[in-house]
């Protein structure tokens, strides 16, 4: 610290002294100088600091080598850290793609490691056919695309609502109900999902079966319990809690009751708070293979299929004697199965990336 | 009849609540207290029956209250040590997760080219990692030798590290250390997958830093090292106990997770009662953990007072 002050004195110092110490300089070096601030204008940049150097002891020089070294080398070091990791992360990207587009051939070539000699859509064409995406009834796409987005909006509506309802209104056991929100965000789905999986068996004093249904997931996102709703709840609740009350105040005395309040002051301020939480709730309807796999037997989403991806394989394309794959030749479906059903994901992500990764910071989640 | 103003406010309070409220009971706290009495019921006679399920109580049935604990954590030939691996595991994981998230957010909070693209890379696996297309791939990955993991870490296969601390003479603690700092490394692919949300939170930690406090350590000459925990830390450390919890409880739902497996496979057996009592331990043992360490680390967070 006090280096650092001495340095910036002496410096001034120097630059004022310096007209005068011409013949320390190579005369070459110095265009002609009036003012102190037009030093070095000459001159590269290494000369200036030897001339500014000769004017300090060692430990103010060892200071600004260091400085330097460290502000020289840190860039390498974080390129070579950030390449580095940044590579495993897509490895995986990189393998589906190199492996999902060729032959099968290509697998027992012990020289083909990244790119492959024989391209091919045909891997890419049967897996899709065998996945089911291609036929008019069940389809998984379908299937996903409806109660991924249905659900969402309805989740993202209700937590919505409620997490304003936690944020702005006192009323008594609201602390205890809160604790329950947190309660569903540590509470693993596997807990109830036996009870849960009875309860939908016997719905309506055991009338109704909605085993299979689309109801099983539509009933608790409409009511803010889906998938990771105890989360979503939490993060309304931190941004509804950071907008000022005076809005509140405000709606209040041109005459708006709590829902207008709501529905007319606060939503609007809150789009991109709710655009983040539905695009996260659609990434993890999509990714969701536990909840769906437990609920459902013939309905199928991408998500299931591609958990039994291999047992499909084997059934559509592999059941014939001729087929002879080898376990080695079949990682070319399974990739392109993978490829497949992520590639949606990585679109919207592609294009909404800000808001995945920045609609976080801004809806309050931290504070 | 007149309600005052907060009187009203409060019943609009549950009127916003009251949705959910529904939903939660339903679908969230009946089903929750049900899977907790399953832990004390006959495991041969819970089945699914007409109209509901068929329960009978371990001790109507003539058997001691933890029969099932017992069956689990005696009987189960499995179960235990599937237990202790995944605890272990989440044990060394969870701190390794918060240290590399929190690294490659400082990282990412500093000013440099393509910062938007190394951004969207980290987050990345946000978007994959939770699906079952993690399982396929390291597992084909793996298969097929591609692996950067497993190339990074054939370099660490000689066990230098373990020669190092030989050489060193701390023999004792040598082959544990060595075994985590491989695990590690060989992880190196699941940890960096299962770290996206948490960079995200730090990040967003990072950037509510008040630009003050950064103008006053560069004032007084802080260096990069004591500006990381003198600053930065404090700052971020509420989030530390946030993540922390967060990976704990991502740790459940994880696709490779030995004891939800076990779990999935006793359901499907009709074993209700066991998987009920497994998944309730594993649950109790994992939050009492979490309690005591968020008891602790309590102790040292700092809260900005408002």
């Amino acid at each position: 610290m006090d280096t650092e002050k001495k340095i910036i004195s002496e410096a001034a110092d120097n630059s004022a002294q310096e007209p005068m110490l011409d013949n320390q300089i190579p005369a070459c070096a110095i265009p002609d100088v009036h003012e102190a601030h037009e030093i070095g204008n000459g001159m590269s940049k290494k000369q200036a600091m030897e001339i500014r150097m000769q004017h300090m002891n060692r430990q103010e020089i060892a200071y600004l080598r260091r400085k330097q070294l460290v502000e020289m080398c840190w860039p390498l070091f974080r390129f070579l850290i950030l390449f580095g990791l940044g590579f495993v992360i897509l490895t995986p990207l990189l393998f589906m793609i190199s492996y999902g587009f060729r032959d099968q051939i290509d697998m027992n070539d012990p020289t083909i490691i990244w790119i492959p000699r024989h391209l091919t859509l045909r891997v890419m064409k049967q897996t899709i056919d065998a996945m089911g995406l291609t036929q008019t009834k069940n389809n998984p796409l379908v299937n996903t695309l409806v109660l991924n987005v249905g659900c969402s909006v309805c989740q993202v509506i209700t937590c919505a609502i409620t997490g304003y309802g936690f944020a702005r209104f006192k009323f008594k056991g609201k602390n205890l109900l809160f604790g329950i929100v947190i309660l569903m965000i540590l509470v693993p789905t596997q807990i109830i999902s036996i009870p849960l999986y009875s309860t939908f068996r016997n719905f309506l004093f055991g009338n109704v079966n909605l085993i299979d249904h689309m109801l099983v997931m539509y009933l608790p996102a409409m009511t803010a319990n889906g998938i990771r709703a105890g989360l979503m709840i939490f993060i309304f609740r931190q941004f509804f809690r950071g907008l000022p009350k005076e809005l509140e105040d405000a709606a209040y005395l041109d005459g708006c009751g709590p829902f207008m309040t709501f529905l007319r002051v606060m939503i609007p301020n809150a789009g991109a708070s709710f655009l983040t939480v539905f695009l996260f709730s659609i990434v993890w309807y999509w990714n969701d293979s536990y909840v769906a796999g437990a609920f459902f037997t013939n309905t199928k989403t991408i998500s299931l299929v591609l958990k039994n991806l291999d047992d499909i394989l084997n059934i559509e394309i592999f059941h014939n004697a001729n087929a002879n794959v080898s376990a080695r030749e079949k990682i070319v479906w399974l990739e392109a199965g993978c490829l497949i059903s992520i590639t949606p994901m990585l679109i919207l992500y592609a294009f909404l990336q800000k808001h995945f990764t920045e609609g976080i910071e801004r809806s309050g989640i931290v504070g | 009849m007149k309600i005052s103003y907060e009187r009203r406010k409060a019943l609009y309070g549950y009127g916003f609540i009251s949705v959910w409220l529904l939903g939660t009971l339903l679908w969230f706290l009946v089903p929750l207290f049900e899977s907790l009495c399953y832990c004390f019921m006959d495991n041969a006679q819970l089945k699914p029956d007409v109209g509901g399920m068929c329960k009978v109580w371990l001790w109507n049935a003539g058997q001691s209250m933890f029969e099932n604990f017992k069956y689990v954590f005696a009987g189960d030939p499995e179960y235990k040590q599937d237990l202790l691996i995944v605890l272990k595991d989440t044990a060394i994981t969870t701190p390794m997760i918060l240290i590399f998230s929190l690294f490659i957010a400082v990282i990412l909070n500093q000013k440099f080219k393509g910062r938007g693209f190394a951004r969207a890379i980290f987050f990345l696996p946000v978007i994959i990692a939770t699906g079952p297309v993690y399982n396929i791939i390291s597992g084909n990955i793996t298969s097929t030798g591609a692996d950067s993991s497993a190339q990074f870490s054939t370099l660490f296969e000689t066990d230098i590290v373990g020669e190092l601390l030989e050489f060193l003479g701390v023999m004792k603690i040598n082959s544990h250390l060595s075994d985590m700092i491989n695990s590690v490394v060989t992880n190196i692919f699941g940890l960096i997958w299962s770290s996206g949300i948490q960079i995200l939170i730090f990040l967003a930690a990072l950037q509510n830093i008040p630009v003050s406090a950064k103008e006053a350590a560069s004032m007084e000459g802080a260096t990069a090292w004591e500006y990381f925990w003198k600053i930065t830390l404090p700052y971020v450390s509420p989030m530390i106990l946030a993540n922390f919890i967060y990976t704990v409880i991502d740790s459940f739902t994880k696709s490779n997770n030995l004891v939800m497996e076990r779990v999935l496979s006793k359901q499907l057996d009709w074993d209700y009662a066991h998987a009920a009592s497994m998944v309730w331990s594993y649950f109790a043992i994992v939050m009492l953990v979490v309690g005591i360490v968020t008891a602790v680390i309590n102790r040292f967070i700092f809260y900005e007072v408002e």
